[in-house]
């Protein structure tokens, strides 16, 4: 357990940098954008109030600000887009890095004298650490960018919204952010089931190499079978026979024995069949 | 220390003779301290463990001796040295008769010329090939 | 002591091991020797379980390998196992971190003996430092066994002799050392054992002075006996 930590704490810091980027650049994206396009915004309600129309007219007609006009563009989403697709990208490069280059890691790290499938703990851990966290930071800069927009655009023009607003409107904010306790847990049970099987796919990679992305597409395939095995049952054969809650339940199960199947096998792979 | 080793004789053996020379030719003195086996073996470039075999073997000559946990000394045996000296002297003999033999040469020649040579290269009499 | 019992290795269809088989006993150092390609990397790899095998098995004083294993047995590849941005610093506090069996004031020694700076990074060291920095890190466990793959190869001359000091040192006394070289002649003296390997195979294992002594040959006569053969 010591060791487990150890580790996990090493991963993230060796992370830290291209982490503490991503969250830097949401920031100021974010915050770019709001000042850009609330000033925007208010250049053109001067513009109309020197023409000498109406507050109301000009509600109407160029509609009030909100902060759902800054989530709508790339300078909101954008930082959002690229810091999950460098996390796509690192649950890959979490493990290969170690292998790369003449100073081969994976020597010491395979060396240390701790079960090894604390390695792959640990590395999930870090990947869902780092998702986490920025997924909650994310909720802060909301809320600090909403305090930044009542600052640039008066109460007149400005319609306030609730952080459940916010998410609300904008679409793809709905998974990252689920309305209940048991959406979360599906939504994120998920996403890290999925990492688990894609580490175990990688594991394969790296004991078979060529022959390991076959084995490890396949035991991808296996494993999404076996966790979406009560919706197919119940399409085919069992005939609409379960209640909703009832698939859930089942998929809670599959899910677990899809996840215990991928540290078995990577915990086997690791400890018989990796080679540096 | 200046050791040439060659890589065909047990390095222990090798390693005896070096200190048979040095006793014979009194640059190790009868009681001296002589360096513990790490440190030959440091200095040498040797196996520890063949320092120690070498060693071992020397005590069983008599040639050094152990007082308890202290340093190794040189034995104070004055019969034993002059055993080393006359033994080297007697090997060296030996390998010169040997060598002028297989040339053909006779005796007086040999003694002739050890005489008008013998003063010649003082520095070339250490017995190493 | 490290019995290695009668392993093989395929990579793909090609049988980089064939029935390898030999012991190398602790307070001794035992070196395999082979022309590159031989294998020798791989044995290493395999006692250390860094690769798996398709039979045979080690033993360590009688043990399989296990997770607890890694506190008595170590490797030092022949490349540096730290992270390029790491200060040396850093590296001896990961090995800190992880080992119990990590010797502090042994790895200052070695500092100092090897004259490395903690600050420097393991990136911006020259080859020879490179090659002592991964040393430090092996030698300053207290581990029973130690393996080294070809600590000789690639660095100057000078760190050679720097390296080749430790051998005769308290630094490896009475632990089991299993080196690997392809060039033999810098260390005939140092080695107690010498195991010859070709095409997978152990042509010969014997002990260095008996032969001088029992048949009047150096390890490179007794080598060019068995390729030739």
């Amino acid at each position: 357990m010591k060791n487990f930590l150890k580790l996990t704490n090493f991963e993230l810091n060796r992370f830290s940098k291209i982490y503490i980027t991503l969250i830097g650049l949401t920031l100021v994206m974010q915050t770019i954008g709001m000042i850009l396009l609330s000033s925007s915004y208010m250049s053109d309600v001067e513009e109309q109030l020197a023409m000498g129309n109406s507050m109301e007219w000009i509600t109407i007609n160029l509609g009030t600000f909100s902060f759902s006009s800054l989530t709508r563009t790339f300078w909101f989403g954008g930082p959002i887009i690229i810091a999950i697709v460098t996390l796509l990208i690192y649950v890959f490069f979490i493990w290969y890095r170690d292998w790369f280059g003449k100073n081969t890691f994976i020597y010491r790290l395979l060396m240390i004298p701790t079960a090894r499938i604390n390695l792959f703990f640990a590395k999930a851990s870090t990947i869902f650490l780092m998702v986490l966290g920025l997924i909650s930071l994310q909720l802060v800069f909301i809320l600090l960018e909403n305090e930044l927009l009542k600052i640039l655009v008066s109460d007149a023009f400005r319609e306030d919204q609730s952080l459940k607003q916010i998410i609300f409107n904008f679409d793809y904010m709905g998974v990252l952010y689920p309305n209940s306790i048991i959406q979360f847990f599906i939504n994120y049970g998920i996403g890290f089931m999925a990492v688990f099987v894609t580490f175990t796919g990688i594991l394969f990679e790296r004991c078979y190499r060529l022959k390991g992305i076959l084995f490890g597409i396949l035991f991808a395939g296996v494993s999404l079978l076996i966790f979406i095995s009560p919706i197919l049952l119940q399409v085919t054969i069992l005939n609409e026979f379960f209640y909703p809650i009832e698939i859930f339940i089942l998929m809670a199960i599959t899910g677990l024995v899809v996840i215990s199947g991928s540290i078995w096998m990577s915990h086997y792979l690791l400890n018989k069949k990796i080679r540096v | 220390m200046n050791i040439k080793l060659n890589s065909r004789d047990p390095v222990y053996i090798q390693v005896i003779r070096y200190f048979k020379e040095q006793i014979a030719t009194g640059i190790l003195e009868p009681g001296q301290e002589i360096a513990s086996r790490r440190e030959l073996a440091n200095k040498l470039k040797i196996n520890p463990n063949t320092a120690q075999r070498a060693y071992k073997e020397m005590e069983e000559q008599g040639l050094i001796f152990t007082e308890g946990n202290l340093p190794s000394r040189i034995t104070k045996d004055e019969v034993i040295i002059k055993h080393v000296r006359e033994e080297l002297i007697l090997e060296a003999v030996n390998t010169f008769i040997a060598s002028i033999q297989s040339i053909n040469v006779s005796l007086e020649e040999a003694v002739e010329l050890i005489k008008k040579n013998y003063h010649k290269n003082p520095n070339e009499q250490e017995g190493n090939q | 002591m490290i019995e290695v019992k009668d392993i093989t290795k395929k990579f793909g269809r090609k049988k980089v091991l064939n029935g390898v088989s030999f012991t190398a006993n602790k307070g001794e150092i035992t070196c395999l020797i082979g022309i590159n390609g031989v294998g020798k990397t791989t044995i290493l790899n395999a006692i250390m379980n860094l690769t798996p095998i398709n039979s045979g098995e080690v033993l360590i004083d009688g043990e399989k390998i296990h997770k607890e294993s890694y506190e008595k047995i170590t490797f030092i590849p022949d490349a540096i196992t730290m992270l390029p941005q790491m200060r040396i610093a850093d590296a001896m506090q990961f090995m800190a971190d992880f080992y119990q069996s990590w010797n502090q004031v042994r790895a200052d020694e070695l500092l100092s003996f090897f004259k490395l700076d903690p600050n420097d990074r393991i990136s911006s060291l020259s080859k020879g430092n490179t090659a002592k920095v991964n040393m430090l890190l092996g030698l300053a466990l207290d581990v029973d066994y130690l393996l080294m793959d070809e600590p000789f190869s690639g660095i100057d001359i000078f760190s050679r002799e720097q390296i080749a000091d430790v051998f005769t040192s308290h630094l490896v006394e009475d632990r089991g050392v299993v080196i690997t070289t392809h060039e033999i002649s810098d260390i005939e003296h140092l080695i107690d054992k010498a195991v010859i390997l070709n095409d997978g195979v152990v042509l010969r294992e014997f002990n260095a002075e008996d032969v001088r002594e029992n048949e009047g040959k150096s390890i490179i006569d007794v080598m060019r006996e068995v390729y030739q053969a």
